[in-house]
């Protein structure tokens, strides 16, 4: 028994590196430099655990511009067998409706067994783009998958699923995308020898929308959303004050307590 | 047909504000009651219906409640098939009641479970889905205006569905006030077909603990711990029974099992605005301050003088929440006893 496994990555303004545009005084994003999201990590590392328990392959996908190949370097440095960069103008504008079927024909035509994704990104955290895979191929989802039990004998994967006070076990038939949830799998780390390969003689495959067949079915056009605007919040403006005796602390609860 | 925006769908044959009222064996999750009362206003400003959606299984008394609650309508599909929840059968559901009713507006709680099965009924239906929604509103031509944060809580998106119906959004918990049922009701039950069936569900719940099922979102005091606190959550304790609070949580403490996850603060937990906010062992991660940031006095116990949490705190004390927190709730005590004498 083996199966195919495709794990999504996507590239983020790296959150620690967010500056101040100088002459406007808002933040910069444009500047910081890209990274996985951290969340994706943990996707990564969900992935290679199902390796581990049924045996088969992982394949790292990003749909986004030429240079977030460095994101999927990175995922074959930290164990991905593959790795697949699906780029394309015509993505521009996508909101989470195409970005979905687009990573929803990727894992179609990597005939995946299993898609893992991060809970959310860092960027625009909507966290629909796994749900949406999953309905646009009509398959089975899992989310805030907290731990998963590969179940090759019954052609399913049972998952630990963080729910609405509580926990729960559930079983989705193959093909099925896991969404893990963040913080709950602890990456293992790249050897230095995959680290060497992935960065000087791997190349992901290409894909476009055209090899996809979904030329006419992405980008601004098909997204029902669109953003209609973005305003900088500023922080809640608080006294700040850091004092010194437990006894003032002890006062100004008593008097917010009154 | 007046289908000349280019998307093949006519936005003029959608009407009504639907509200999703989410509920796990009986037990109505608080969002929807605070989507109930804000539907109603959007519904009002739009001359539009409220309608109520109840999926699960012996339903009739949450729909009894939604009609109290100020619904218009409530359309319920009863099943076995419903309880306990799976995304399959309830997005199907939840699908095939919008293609036949055509609802303008659907607003579903930002849950986990909202969050999960939201997909399944907007990607089939291609209706624009808004993401964590924080602020909503419509404006003159009825559009909805829903605002979400995004990068963290640095940014404000407002997120337009201009030719896509229905306009759908999650819906963060905690930031609607629910109000209490008036008692009329004089909406009518209305009892939707049921088009799913167990055969073809593609998944199984094979187990289900129920776990803490706190509502912080309704505290007046809130005394949360982070990371800081290693697992001992006694000094915590003691000082929330002092200061009469709850206890809440950054996601780390979550994460690490220390607390449930229905006591988070944060993106991805709950939105708090208690008029008391103790963070203890908390850094101040623009993620966990997104959630605290509307409550009146914030406190920070930290052992580190450059956390970012005392920029973000009224009052603040540099020192070892473990010394700190027992002897606060000490004094505060103290404090008590001297007003009760
Ligand atoms: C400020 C802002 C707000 C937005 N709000 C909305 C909204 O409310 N609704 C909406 O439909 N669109 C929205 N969009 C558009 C949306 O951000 C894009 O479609 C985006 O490409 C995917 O959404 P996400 O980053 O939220 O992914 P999420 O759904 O949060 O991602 C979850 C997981 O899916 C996988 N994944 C996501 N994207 C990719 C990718 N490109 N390649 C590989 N794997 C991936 C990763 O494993 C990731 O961890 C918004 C965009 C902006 C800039
Ligand atoms: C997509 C996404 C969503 C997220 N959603 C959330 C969310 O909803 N809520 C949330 O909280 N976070 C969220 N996070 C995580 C967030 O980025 C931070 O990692 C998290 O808030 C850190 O928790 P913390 O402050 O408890 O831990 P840390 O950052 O580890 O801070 C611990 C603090 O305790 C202090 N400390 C240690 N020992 C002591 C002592 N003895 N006495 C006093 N102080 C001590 C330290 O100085 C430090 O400041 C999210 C992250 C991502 C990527």
């Amino acid at each position: 028994m083996s199966w195919t496994i495709a794990v999504g990555v996507k590239q983020v303004p790296d959150d620690d590196e967010v500056g101040i545009d100088p002459d406007t005084g808002r933040l910069d994003r444009a500047s910081a430099p890209a990274v996985m999201n951290p969340p994706d990590r943990d996707a990564l590392e969900a992935a290679l655990t199902i390796r581990d328990q049924v045996g088969g392959e992982v394949i790292a996908v990003t749909m986004g511009p030429p240079n977030a190949k460095t994101v999927l370097e990175q995922a074959v440095a930290m164990g991905c067998d593959d790795a697949v960069l699906v780029t394309d103008r015509a993505f521009a504008g996508s909101d989470t409706w195409p970005t979905s079927l687009t990573l929803a024909r990727t894992a179609e035509a990597l005939e995946a067994d299993v898609v893992v994704c991060g809970e959310e990104t860092t960027d625009s955290s909507t966290g629909q783009v796994p749900p949406g895979i999953a309905a646009h191929n009509g398959w089975a989802q899992l989310t805030y998958v907290e731990g998963v039990d590969a179940r090759p004998e019954e052609d399913r994967l049972a998952a630990r699923r963080d729910v609405e006070g509580g926990h729960e076990l559930v079983a989705a038939d193959l093909p099925v995308v896991v969404a893990v949830a963040y913080g709950e799998f602890d990456t293992r780390p790249a050897g230095l020898h995959r680290k060497i390969y992935a960065e000087n003689d791997f190349e992901p495959t290409q894909w476009t929308a055209e090899d996809l067949e979904i030329k006419e079915e992405v980008g601004l056009d098909v997204s029902p959303t669109s953003v209609g605007g973005m305003e900088t919040v500023d922080p809640v403006d608080r006294r700040g004050e850091v004092v010194d005796d437990i006894d003032d602390l002890a006062e100004v609860l008593t008097e917010v307590n009154a | 047909m007046s289908d000349d925006n280019g998307s093949g769908i006519d936005v003029d044959e959608y009407d009504d504000v639907w509200v999703f009222i989410e509920e796990h064996a009986g037990e109505v999750m608080p969002v929807s009651w605070e989507l109930l009362e804000e539907g109603r206003t959007l519904a009002e400003k739009l001359g539009d219906e409220l309608v109520a959606l109840v999926i699960g299984e012996d339903v009739d008394e949450i729909a009894e409640e939604a009609l109290a609650r100020g619904a218009d309508r409530v359309l319920v599909a009863d099943d076995p098939v419903f309880e306990p929840y799976r995304a399959d059968p309830y997005g199907e559901q939840f699908r095939a009641m919008v293609e036949a009713y055509k609802p303008s507006i659907a607003l579903i709680g930002g849950t986990h479970t909202g969050r999960d099965f939201a997909g399944r009924v907007a990607v089939p239906a291609h209706a624009g889905l808004t993401a964590d929604v924080t602020e909503i509103d419509v404006d003159d031509d009825g559009l909805l205006q829903a605002r979400r944060p995004a990068f963290g809580g640095d940014v404000l998106a407002t997120i337009l569905c201009e030719e896509h119906r229905p306009q759908m959004a999650t819906i963060r918990p905690g930031v609607f006030e629910a109000a209490e049922p008036t008692g009329e009701a004089d909406g009518e039950i209305v009892a939707a077909d049921v088009v799913v069936e167990e055969a073809d569900c593609i998944s199984e719940v094979l187990e289900r603990e129920v776990g803490d099922t706190a509502d912080i979102t309704e505290a007046e005091r809130i005394v949360a711990v982070g990371h800081g606190v290693e697992g001992d959550l006694e000094p915590a304790r003691e000082l929330a029974e002092a200061l009469d609070a709850e206890l809440a949580a950054s996601r780390a403490a979550v994460d690490e099992g220390w607390i449930d996850g229905a006591r988070q603060v944060g993106q991805t937990g709950k939105t708090v605005r208690p008029d008391l906010y103790v963070a203890v062992g908390i850094s101040g991660a623009i993620q966990h301050l997104e959630g605290m940031n509307k409550s009146g006095t914030v406190i920070a116990i930290n052992n580190d003088p450059n956390a970012p949490i005392f920029e973000h705190a009224d009052y603040g004390i540099v020192g070892d929440l473990f010394e700190v927190c027992p002897d606060l709730a000490d004094r505060l005590e103290g404090d008590l006893q001297e007003v009760v004498q």
